[in-house]
This record gives structure tokens, C-alpha cells and sequence, in this order.
């Protein structure tokens, strides 16, 4: 017993006089994005063939073609889903097509980019899609090098220990410190599909709109799309929407009114502006609807514009309603739907475009949504629930028929 | 909470001296001391050298004459964080009864940071978590004259570690990705872990 004690005072003595010392370990864990290059032609070898169903993960662009639902997976490539009955959407299959982050389709052509191509897919038997065409170096504002090099951006987190002291620079790494996290955040916003579309069919000719430029596609012959001519636009280009020969365009600073009477040619009517804001556009006959709101990339106002069109050479404001963060906007026949991002969803009546106020129909305050699309069955919504359809045959009763559950639904910017 | 914890050590240790436990199975032990150790390194070398406060209450019930097990709570501070400490405990004795006893423990558990409150606001949010808690200790207790109580002196080395989280929020907007090492929500984390060696010396009662 008494060497047992002995040997604890040792062993305690030990401790003592060895290790008596604090010690401190830092560990920075941060989310960031990681560039990653490509070859171009690497990216070309790949065979592109339909693969098994997989889980929605974080959305992108929605295009809706006969009884099926394209969903993109933003450069990852399209989730094929089987919509018959909108109540019950089956997941079918999934094209990987890296780079991928928007789609249009022309009778039984699927057209694609990927990265700096444009493909053409023939999607008569949804079993099993085939290439058809590439349109090599059309979206050549990727290109990171000219020997054929592109970057992109991995959403990365990493793990690394300092000590204390070093800590100070390392948040200039953090994901909202960098460009290419505020760029892909934008970048998110193009491709969710309905009134934030990017890639627009109007005429037989294909456009395709990114930061700063129009690229023009003539796709009179669909599985033959020729890259005509690009038009520059200006900066903070974000969304197309095409109506009676006409190419509506959103940016940051204001509408832009295209003539595509000449398709291949489209030609500037006028650029409707206003506060900076970000701002998707719907059209009808007489009147744009566009859509203003405080965003990470764009600052300004939350409001409804009303644009009368009637002269697309002298847009005049017609009237401004206060909204809470409007992002996507959707119009079918006199009814007009608002996503209202964290706020919830809206149907308006807008036959009287002097009082839409007064003629809300529905306000669903449960359902957060960014984009909408009115599609022939159903009205489809992008939110945090993920891909919802609604009933939207009374406009002043939505009522849900399904979700679509994503692993990674989109964030509110 | 922390003024309002040490009252309450306070009052067991008062509570205590009036030798409440006639009762042979159980055994307690209150003690109060101070927490001694040598801070990290300095830029130029040196160590700081670090006093805390130490209080701690064992309460046991006895095995056989001279061995007790039983768990241990107390209060303890570490460059002004405050720990909580739980944890189960043996002690051992030497010695004959009435005349001054060797006694021998060893303490293992958690230290619990509950003390220090999350701060959280819009774009961060800051709190602590608790570590691992082994303390041996060895000590001298002399009897009182009547009674079961004893008034102790020990010394122990106490090993406790926690971490200062500190971590931003992913704004309205920012891209958050899905992964085990990030708490949902968060776009970056440090984590500080302290770990403290320290002698403590401790004076007391036994009941």
C-alpha cells in the first residue's frame, strides 16, 4: 500500500515538473472556393450518355417539354423527370454534362452549353438521348487561357491550424470575401429557369445571354444550331424574355427593348432605366412587368414596375407598387405571380395595371419562393422546399400538389 | 451565476462544518485552493505564470474502511473562464484512525463550460464547449477531536481541457455548401482549443 502512494507522489511529481505548461491548437475550418482547371479538350472526350435517376441536389434551371420537367444541376449537368401527373413527378434519368448550366428546346432538340460549347441533343426517345452536335468556342468568355484552359470555381471546405497569432489574414480566404463566390451567388440567379432564363427560342434562332453579351444561334435547321454573331450588351446582363419579335432583356441597370424582327440580327429599340436592382422581366401586349429588389449584387429598391410598351421605343413607367423582396415573376393570361423570396408567394389580377394593389388575390406566406414558372399543368415554384407544383386553375386559390425534395435547396440572395 | 456559485460553495462548506453526517457509508470532502500553471509560450519565449481559484466538493460513500468512490463537482477558473467540473472519483486513505491520515485520489470527468453564454448575432456566433477532466491528488488529513470531521491539505495536478468556438454565418445569399466539418449555416469556424495543466493546492474538510 505504501509503495502505492509512493508511486502516485512519483508519478504526480512527474507531471509537475515535466508538463505543467498550457497549450493552445487553433484550427481555422472555412468554407471557400478552390479554382479548378480544365482542358477543354478533356471535357470533350467525355461521352455523354443518360445515366440512372439522381437526387436533386441544388437546382438550377427548370424547362418544361411536353409531360417531362428538365431540371439542371448547375454545371453538373440535367435531371429528366417525368411529370404525367404533376401531383406525383417521377425522377427518370440524368445527363452529366460538366459545365452545364442552362437549356432551350426547339421540337425534339435539347440545346446546352458546357462551358465554352454549345450541344445539341436529339431527345425524340427520352431513353436514351443522343449527342448530336457541338458548337466548339462559343462562350469563349470562359476561356482562362488560350492554349484551350478554362476555370472554374469548387465550393471547398477547408481545415488548417495556426497559431493564434496568424489567424488575422486568413478571413481574406473566406467564401464571402471571394469574387467567384458573389459571382456564382449571381450566377444562381440565371439559371432557375421561368422568368430568369438565360437561353430563350424566339424565331428560329437560339440567344443566349451571360454578364455582358447576347450570342445569337441560328437554329432554323434544330439539329444544326450555327453560332451567328455575339452582341454586346453591357454589364450586369441578367435575364431574356422573348415576346412577339421582340427580346426583353433585365439587367442590373435597367430593361433593355431588342428588335428581333431580323433574327439574326437583333437590334436595340431602347433601355428602359432606373435604380440599380435586380430585375427580372414578364411581358404581354402592352405592359413589361419587371421586378426590383435589394440583392447581395445589386442594391436599390423592392417594387413592382409596370412598364407601358406600347411605343418599345419610349417605355414610360406607368406605376410602382412597394413589394417585400420580389425575386421571379410569372404571367399567365391577366394573372401575374410574384415570388417573394423569404415572404412567400402572390398571385395578382392585372387587367387593371393602374390597381394591382387592390386586386391581390393570394398571398401564401409558407411557401418561400425565388423563381416560378406557369407551366400548361401546373404552376411550378423554386424555393427551400425545393420544386413545387401548385394548382393554379383559380388564381386566388393555390393549392399544392407536390414537392420535388432537394438535398441542397436554393438560398435567398 | 459565477458570484451566485461561489455563495453556494460557500454555504456547503459551512453547512458541512457542522458535522452533519453521522452516517458511516457516506463520505464527503470540500475543499478550496488554487489552480497553478504556466501559460503558453510567448512571442519572446517566456510563460506567464496563471492563479485561479479552485473550489470542489466530493461526495462518496465508502467501500471498505479506507477506500470511497463517489463523484466530485466544484468551480473552476482558467484565465477567467469559468468550468464546471463533474466527475467520478475514488479516494484512499493511510493511516490509523484518530491520528493524521495520507490519503490518495484520482478525479475523472467533464469540465463544463455552461457558465459562458453563446454570443450570437447577425453575423457570428461565439461560444465555448467543455473537455476532458483527470485530476490526481494526494494529501494529508488530520482529525478533529471529536466527531468525524477532518481538516485536509492536498496537492493535485488537474488536466482540463475546452475550446473557444468563434464562428461567421453565412449571409442571406452566400453559397453554403453541405459538409461534416461546418455547422449548417456557418461559412467558417475557429476553433481555440485550451488545454491547462495545472497544480492545485487545496486545503479542506473531510466528513
Amino acid at each position: 500500500m505504501k509503495s502505492l502512494y509512493s508511486s502516485a507522489l512519483l508519478i504526480l511529481s512527474i507531471l509537475a515538473f515535466s508538463s505543467c505548461q498550457d497549450e493552445i491548437t487553433s484550427t481555422y475550418t472555412y468554407h471557400t472556393m478552390m479554382p479548378v482547371y480544365y482542358e477543354m479538350s478533356d471535357i470533350r472526350a467525355r461521352v455523354i450518355s443518360t445515366e440512372p435517376a439522381q437526387p436533386l441536389d441544388n437546382p438550377g434551371k427548370i424547362y418544361i417539354y411536353e409531360d417531362y420537367l428538365f431540371i439542371n444541376e448547375p454545371t453538373k449537368g440535367i435531371h429528366i423527370l417525368d411529370n404525367t401527373d404533376p401531383a406525383n413527378p417521377i425522377n427518370l434519368s440524368f445527363i452529366p454534362i460538366a459545365g452545364n448550366v442552362d437549356m432551350a428546346v426547339n421540337g425534339n432538340i435539347l440545346y446546352a452549353d458546357s462551358y465554352v460549347d454549345l450541344l445539341a441533343f436529339d431527345i425524340s426517345k427520352i431513353a436514351n438521348i443522343q449527342l448530336i452536335k457541338r458548337v466548339e468556342d462559343v462562350f469563349a468568355h470562359m476561356y482562362y487561357h488560350e492554349t484551350g484552359q478554362i476555370i472554374t470555381f469548387k465550393d471547398t471546405v477547408l481545415t488548417s491550424e495556426n497559431p493564434a497569432w496568424q489567424g488575422g489574414g486568413v478571413w481574406m480566404m473566406d467564401a464571402s470575401m471571394s469574387f467567384s463566390a458573389n459571382y456564382s451567388a449571381a450566377a444562381q440567379s440565371y439559371g432557375t429557369g421561368g422568368s430568369m432564363a438565360r437561353f430563350t427560342l424566339s424565331n428560329e434562332h437560339l440567344y443566349a445571354v451571360d454578364e455582358s453579351t447576347l450570342r445569337v444561334f441560328d437554329v432554323e435547321n434544330p439539329e444544326n444550331p450555327t453560332f451567328v454573331k455575339p452582341i454586346d450588351l453591357g454589364w450586369g446582363i441578367e435575364t431574356i424574355f422573348p415576346f412577339q419579335n421582340k427580346l426583353f432583356i433585365g439587367s442590373n441597370f435597367g430593361m433593355h427593348i431588342y428588335d428581333a424582327s431580323t433574327p439574326s440580327s437583333p437590334k436595340r429599340m431602347a433601355v428602359y432605366e432606373h435604380v440599380q436592382a435586380c430585375d427580372p422581366v414578364v411581358v404581354n401586349e402592352d405592359h413589361a412587368f419587371v421586378t426590383l429588389r435589394v440583392g447581395t449584387v445589386c442594391n436599390g429598391v423592392n417594387e413592382l414596375h409596370v412598364i407601358d410598351i406600347k411605343n418599345p421605343y419610349s417605355p414610360t413607367l406607368k406605376k410602382a407598387y412597394p413589394m417585400l423582396h420580389p425575386h421571379g415573376l410569372g404571367l399567365a393570361g391577366d394573372f401575374l405571380y410574384i415570388a417573394e423570396g423569404v415572404h412567400g408567394l402572390k398571385s395578382f389580377n392585372v387587367s387593371d395595371v393602374m390597381d394591382i394593389d387592390q386586386n391581390q388575390l393570394e398571398f401564401l406566406t409558407n411557401q418561400g419562393s425565388v423563381d416560378l414558372i406557369p407551366g400548361p399543368k401546373s404552376l411550378i415554384v423554386i424555393g427551400p422546399d425545393g420544386v413545387c407544383q401548385y394548382d393554379y386553375s383559380d388564381p386566388a386559390k393555390l393549392k399544392k400538389l407536390s414537392c420535388i425534395q432537394v438535398n441542397n435547396p436554393v438560398n435567398f440572395y | 451565476m459565477y458570484k451566485s456559485l461561489t455563495l453556494f460553495f460557500v454555504a456547503l462548506l459551512l453547512i458541512n462544518l457542522e458535522g452533519l453526517a453521522q452516517e458511516k457509508i457516506y463520505f464527503g470532502q470540500t475543499e478550496i485552493g488554487l489552480l497553478v500553471g504556466r501559460g503558453v509560450a510567448q512571442w519572446d519565449g517566456n510563460h506567464e505564470n496563471r492563479t485561479d481559484l479552485t473550489l470542489m466538493s466530493f461526495h462518496g460513500a465508502r467501500i471498505s474502511r479506507n477506500h470511497v468512490v463517489g463523484f466530485s463537482v466544484g468551480l473552476d477558473q482558467y484565465d477567467g473562464v469559468p468550468i464546471l467540473p463533474f466527475a467520478f472519483g475514488y479516494r484512499g486513505f493511510l493511516g490509523k484512525e484518530g491520528k493524521p491520515k495520507l490519503f490518495g485520489g484520482v478525479d475523472l470527468g467533464y469540465g463544463s463550460a455552461i457558465l459562458e453564454e453563446k454570443v450570437k448575432n447577425e453575423w457570428s456566433e461565439s461560444w465555448y464547449r467543455g473537455g476532458l477532466l483527470f485530476s490526481p491528488s494526494v494529501g494529508v488529513s488530520f482529525p478533529a477531536r471529536k466527531g468525524n470531521t477532518a481538516l485536509t491539505f492536498s496537492i493535485a495536478y488537474r488536466r482540463q481541457d475546452f475550446s473557444y468556438f468563434q464562428g461567421n454565418l453565412a449571409g442571406t445569399g452566400a453559397q453554403t455548401i453541405v459538409s461534416d466539418q461546418l455547422p449548417p449555416g456557418f461559412i467558417s469556424l475557429n476553433e481555440t482549443e485550451h488545454l491547462y495543466r495545472s497544480m492545485v493546492f487545496r486545503v479542506g474538510i473531510m466528513y
